[in-house]
């Protein structure tokens, strides 16, 4: 039975594995992304063939290279100066009105100086289409780089490090322009080196609207009245707060857009005093906001974002400013590039916007629509490598126009080469005299350049969102399918085991009928999988997990008080419970010796331990996405002295030293192995304090050597001392016993009995080593206030098994998996994690890392998300070694299965369950307003908590099997010797 | 032991709950509507104040053993039984999440008093200290072997109470910000509906079971 259990978990998890992977690549598609900056290539047709990205070139310095831009763009730059000024969070419907209606009256009278701008044709609006996820820092990318990022980039970029794509800015700094930036310090964090002078406000205090716009606006004058900038960046949030506290109609909207207003007339006053018209006003949003005020979804009210540009070269004789001008956000990139006469970002996806390039002559138009073709082409030619300009007008040349073009490459080629052609053909004529002829292949031109350009920015932007729908569904047919594998699996091994156990009487009443723990496992396991389609339930999930493990421990503080009742009725039931010891020394000293009257105490000690450890972690952190603000410990702590929270810390250290001597010495092993494993823990445990206390007398480096060795130490230490308590282990303890065996019994008899104390030890000692090691580690690796929650999730996963250890009779066994399972869950939550990728602690992955190495820090960030799951797997080594593991016929295949099977098996059916119905759940909602803010980073955590079920139950299989391997060879061996 | 236990029929649990039933009526038309929700606090002073006679005289009523047990007796039991049964209610209720700031404080000692008078007092009452009595209603196995109708009659509701008050909990921590989802509010809400579900149910639960031993006797 084992064997095929075994092959059937593996052909699950392997599914399992092909449908995740699949799903994600459906799912999340990763564009390539061109590397590097456009340079003076990309003023020259692309060449075929392969892009060559290798072209090093010394930098030139600024000025060489400006009018290197200028001279082989053949044109000026039309501007000098830039004030980019952002208004975070601004529908362009309260500037520009809806479906070619103006604004509400209200709405036109709080942005009297726009609006005055738009009726005189000085300032041409757009609405620009954001793409999802509405937040701000991809869309500030979005708008620089001319990029759409996948989500995944936008997940793996949550930190907000430096931006390294090609983008405006840093093209601006290279031909020698100096940058300013006022306001929200993404931007700071995107180009940490960038600015001349900046100064970042937070947007972390979403309550507050009147300090973080003042912080901006503080320095106007000044900066207004300098002229050594050439491009100022503005970044205003106070809108953007104003919604997430008001929604859309919110009392102070019309305020706050008056003062924004003001802000554009200043800027506007300031920049007609040069008098050379040299400065363009961009007032953009980089994102809307729906009713409520909130974003991060893709309906049109977040999406629906605004570009408004001010400047002569937008300044025309008429104009209908209320006409829905629909563009892309992504379109601000070229048009801006084009203006101020650098190369067009590399990666960019966006159209020249036609209008602001009014006072252009007709030839330059051409050329600029020319420029950008070229770096469409190039990023073109990076998905479809095959892709050939010069092939395309050499086939179409001379055959005209090809009426069905049959693939995607062949409409590129005919748009393009049609582009091409009547622009050459509009020089030709530019000569000669007939000025409406001329007017008319210019427009041809213009036309054609434009139906390129739109239908390759519409295929490249799809080909960064698009998921193939058949994929998916296989994928999760495949998921599926492992999903019921391992329920087959599961449904197998509880029939063997109801078959097994039907000859013994003690078990007869415990499986007549459903349980209350068990009929609530089940309910709760619903529940759970219907709350993950909801939203809201997601965003709180740490309510879910915490609410549905207090209530499972509570049922099993009723059921314990129901025992005590019954058992103090009747006293005959013990001695059935008697015999049933069969654990190692540790449990014989924590229970065997106990009266009933004794153990209840502790059985219902335990229990509490639990409840109330759990109720402390819960306090602890009021995590979750909505009620982040409320208070609660963690916030209390943060602001008291860091004395408080050493000590803390301290304190958890010392516990968790003080746990582990105590469970040695009831182990009552006293050979040198496990003598040298205490001290190396106890040593590790003194590295761990030192640590602390290193960083408490420096906080003030960032990166401190010694406590870099610290930690470096640490891992060497803790790595050495575990691998050999795991090789060792099973060699010290006896494989007989040698005390009980009565001398009456024969020699064969003793050799059929092999004493399971022995194996359950080796297991013993393996788990807890494990999970004290484990513990240490994470006292390293979380923040400092973690670590009183470290320590409490400890206690409840050592309470959790001498509870189940004390009465095995009182729960079934897989409720006692499924019991730890959840506690890790809710540990998971309480540790401060939340289902939004910005809960990640990103500070404790460097530590002991001395050069950044992504792989290294990534698995450092991935031990400190998932240290409560994993715990509770590594204490649930500690489980099967206090469990009867004795079967009548004494094989060690038997006592193998007896051990793993329920441990291996129950978490990754959970974790099964769990991701196919979430990913379920994902494949319906993917249309949904909070796919992107939402669901999406829960479908990540989904998968490292898939990840971490392997690992956890790859831990506890190997280690179970290379006991048992050890030991049956122990078995032979002396079977052999004393023959 | 049981000889001396007096036959309740399903009319009189009936009769009885609808007492009980009379007493959150009247307790709701004092508090006037929307009184949940607006002023909890008071609501639940009135609900604890209307329903604990009410209560504790229907179920010191129906005790278990009227023989050894004067009725004044089971009300004490009662009266003693509802802080106790309060304090356990209060500890089950912070350990799944109840918050446990000073402003909630005076609420969940009401709440908890008004929990104890829907799962402990009754019990108290009738049962009074007998072990394998509150073995019996902590489990959930009534419902499916023979047993005595008063345990139907206290199990069924408390339960009832129970279970409604952990499914009222579920909408708390979304972010619907409405008034009611405020701890205890919709708990309350949860608890008093599970508790008249419980009320309605058990006198179905004792005629089915008085066909049902009829059946076996004949
Ligand atoms: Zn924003
Ligand atoms: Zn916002």
């Amino acid at each position: 039975m084992g064997a095929a259990v075994a092959g059937w978990t593996v052909a699950a998890v392997l599914l399992q594995v092909a449908g995740l992977s699949l799903f994600l690549y459906g799912f999340f598609p990763v564009k390539p992304t061109l590397r590097g900056f456009s340079g003076p290539e990309s003023y020259r047709m692309p060449s075929c063939g392969p892009v060559s990205a290798g072209e090093q070139k010394p930098a030139l310095p600024p000025d060489q290279r400006r009018s290197l831009y200028r001279e082989l763009s053949e044109m000026p730059p039309v501007y000098d100066r830039l004030v980019l000024m952002v208004i975070d969070g601004l529908p362009a419907e309260f500037v520009l009105g809806k479906g070619g209606k103006p604004p509400s009256k209200e709405l036109m009278e709080s942005m009297p100086y726009t609006q005055s701008l738009l009726a005189g044709c000085q300032a041409a609006g757009y609405h620009a289409k954001a793409a999802p996820p509405t937040v701000t820092m991809p869309r500030l990318k979005a708008m620089v780089s001319g990029a759409i990022g996948g989500f995944l980039d936008v997940a793996f970029n949550f930190n907000t490090q430096a931006f390294l794509e090609d983008n405006l800015l840093d093209q601006l700094h290279m031909i020698g322009h100096k940058l300013v930036m006022l306001g929200d310090e993404t931007w700071i964090k995107l180009f940490p080196t960038l600015f001349a002078r900046q100064d970042g406000v937070s947007s972390f205090y979403v309550r507050d609207t009147v300090e973080v716009d003042f912080n901006v606006s503080r320095h106007l004058e000044f900066e207004l009245a300098a002229k050594d900038w050439s491009v100022l960046v503005l970044h205003y949030l106070g809108l953007d707060h104003v919604g997430h506290i008001g929604g859309r109609r919110s009392v102070l909207m019309t305020q706050k857009m008056k003062e924004m207003d003001e802000v554009i007339r200043r800027v506007h006053d300031a920049s007609l005093q040069d008098n050379l018209e040299r400065t363009l006003l961009v007032v953009v949003s980089d994102h809307g906001m729906t009713e409520g005020g909130n974003h991060g979804g893709s309906s049109y009210e977040e999406t629906d974002s605004l570009a408004l540009f001010v400047g002569h070269s937008v300044e025309r004789a008429h104009c209908s400013p209320y006409n829905q001008n629909e563009a892309l956000q992504v379109d601000l990139a070229p048009t801006l590039a084009l203006l101020f006469g650098i190369p067009i970002p590399k990666n960019n996806i966006g159209v020249l916007l036609p209008e602001v390039l009014n006072s252009l002559t007709d030839d330059q138009k051409l050329r600029t629509l020319e420029l950008n073709s070229w770096q469409i082409l190039r990023l073109l030619q990076a998905q479809m490598p095959a892709f050939c300009l010069e092939d395309c007008i050499n086939s179409e040349g001379g055959l005209g126009i090809v009426v069905h073009p049959e693939s995607i490459e062949k409409e590129f080629c005919h748009l393009l080469s049609k582009a091409f052609v009547s622009h050459q053909s509009s020089c030709l004529h530019q000569s000669s005299n007939f000025k409406s002829a001329e007017a008319q292949y210019v427009g041809t031109a213009v036309e054609n350049y434009y139906g390129f350009l739109r239908y390759a920015s519409e295929w490249l932007s799809h080909r960064a969102t698009d998921k193939p729908f058949y994929l998916l569904i296989s994928a999760i047919l495949l998921m599926t399918m492992s999903c019921l594998f391992l329920m087959g699996a599961v449904s197998r091994l509880f029939k063997g085991q109801s078959l097994s156990q039907t000859d013994q009487l003690s078990e007869s009443y415990l499986e007549q009928r459903w349980h209350l723990d068990e009929v609530f496992i089940l309910t709760g396991i619903f529940l759970y999988v219907i709350s993950l389609g909801s939203s809201s339930f997601v965003e709180e999930e740490q309510y879910t997990w915490n609410f549905l493990t207090s209530t499972l421990y509570l049922i099993f503080l009723i059921k314990t008080v129901q025992s005590m009742l019954k058992g103090s009725n009747s006293t005959l039931v013990h001695g059935a419970e008697e015999k049933s010891f069969d654990g190692n020394n540790f449990l014989c000293a924590t229970s065997y010796e106990l009266t009933p009257g004794k153990r209840d105490g502790y059985k219902l000690c335990t229990v509490l331990i639990v409840l109330v450890a759990g109720r402390v972690i819960r306090a602890w952190h009021q995590g979750g996405i909505n009620w982040v603000h409320f208070p609660d410990i963690s916030k209390l702590l943060a602001q008291a002295d860091s004395c408080i929270v050493k000590s803390l810390q301290t304190i958890s250290v010392l516990a968790v030293v003080a746990l582990y001597s105590v469970s040695l010495m009831l182990l009552r092993a006293r050979s040198k192995v496990v003598i040298g494993v205490w001290l190396s823990h106890i040593s590790c445990g003194l590295l761990v304090l030192l640590h602390i206390w290193e960083n408490q007398i420096n906080t003030s480096l960032p990166i401190n050597h010694s406590t870099t060795s610290i930690a470096r130490l640490f891992y060497a230490i803790a790595s050495v001392s575990i691998s050999a308590t795991v090789l060792a282990s099973p060699w010290i303890f006896p494989i007989y016993s040698t005390e009980a065996k009565p001398a009456s019994s024969s020699d064969s008899n003793l050799v059929k009995d092999i004493d399971s104390h022995g194996i359950s030890d080796s297991v013993f000692l393996t788990g807890i080593t494990y999970t004290v090691f484990w513990c240490l580690l994470q006292l390293l690796l979380q923040q400092p206030i973690n670590a009183i929650p470290l320590l409490l999730i400890f206690l409840q996963t050592v309470s959790s098994v001498v509870h189940f250890s004390l009465d095995k009779t009182l729960h079934k066994q897989w409720v006692q998996v499924i019991a730890m399972q959840f506690l890790g869950m809710a540990g998971h939550f309480g540790l401060g994690n939340t289902n939004s990728l910005a809960s990640i602690d990103v500070a404790g992955a460097f530590i002991g890392i001395s050069s950044y190495s992504t792989v290294l820090s990534g698995i450092l960030m991935f031990i400190i998300t998932y240290g409560s799951p994993l715990m509770l797997y590594l204490g649930m080594v500690v489980y099967i070694s206090v469990k009867d593991i004795s079967t009548p016929r004494q094989l060690w295949s038997y006592i193998l299965d007896k051990m793993v099977t329920m441990p291996c098996l129950l978490p990754l059916l959970i974790n099964s369950v769990a991701l196919t119905s979430y990913t379920i759940v994902l494949l319906l909602m993917r249309n949904h307003l909070f796919v992107w803010s939402v669901f999406s980073p829960k479908y990540l955590y989904v998968c490292a908590a898939t990840v971490c079920t392997y690992v956890g139950v790859f831990i506890i299989a190997v280690t179970a099997v290379y006991t048992c391997t050890v030991f049956s060879f122990r078995a032979r061996r002396y079977r052999d010797q004393s023959h | 032991m049981r000889a001396s236990v007096t036959e309740i029929s399903a009319f009189t649990a009936a009769a009885a709950h609808v007492l009980c039933f009379a007493g959150l009526a009247v307790a709701h038309s004092l508090a006037g509507p929307g009184a949940p929700v607006s002023d909890p606090a008071r609501a639940l002073r009135l609900l604890v104040v209307c329903e604990a006679p009410v209560i504790i005289a229907v179920f010191s009523y129906l005790r278990r053993d009227p023989k050894s047990c004067s009725f004044f007796k089971a009300a004490a039991r009662g009266l003693i039984g509802l802080p106790v049964g309060a304090f356990f209610n209060a500890f089950g209720a912070i350990v799944l999440g109840a918050p446990v700031g000073i402003k909630y404080w005076m609420v969940t000692i009401y709440w908890s008093l008004l929990m104890s008078l829907f799962t402990f007092v009754p019990a108290a009452c009738v049962f009074g200290v007998s072990k394998i009595d509150w073995q019996t209603v902590l489990c959930h196995s009534i419902y499916f072997t023979p047993t005595d109708v008063e345990n139907y009659m206290i199990s069924a509701p408390c339960h009832g109470a129970v279970l409604g008050a952990w499914l009222g909990a579920w909408p708390m921590p979304l972010d619907w910000e409405r008034p009611w989802q405020e701890w205890p509010i919709c708990v309350t809400y949860g608890a008093v509906a599970g508790h008249l579900v419980g009320m309605a149910v058990s006198p179905v639960l004792i005629a089915v079971h008085k066909r049902r031993v009829r059946a076996k006797a004949d």
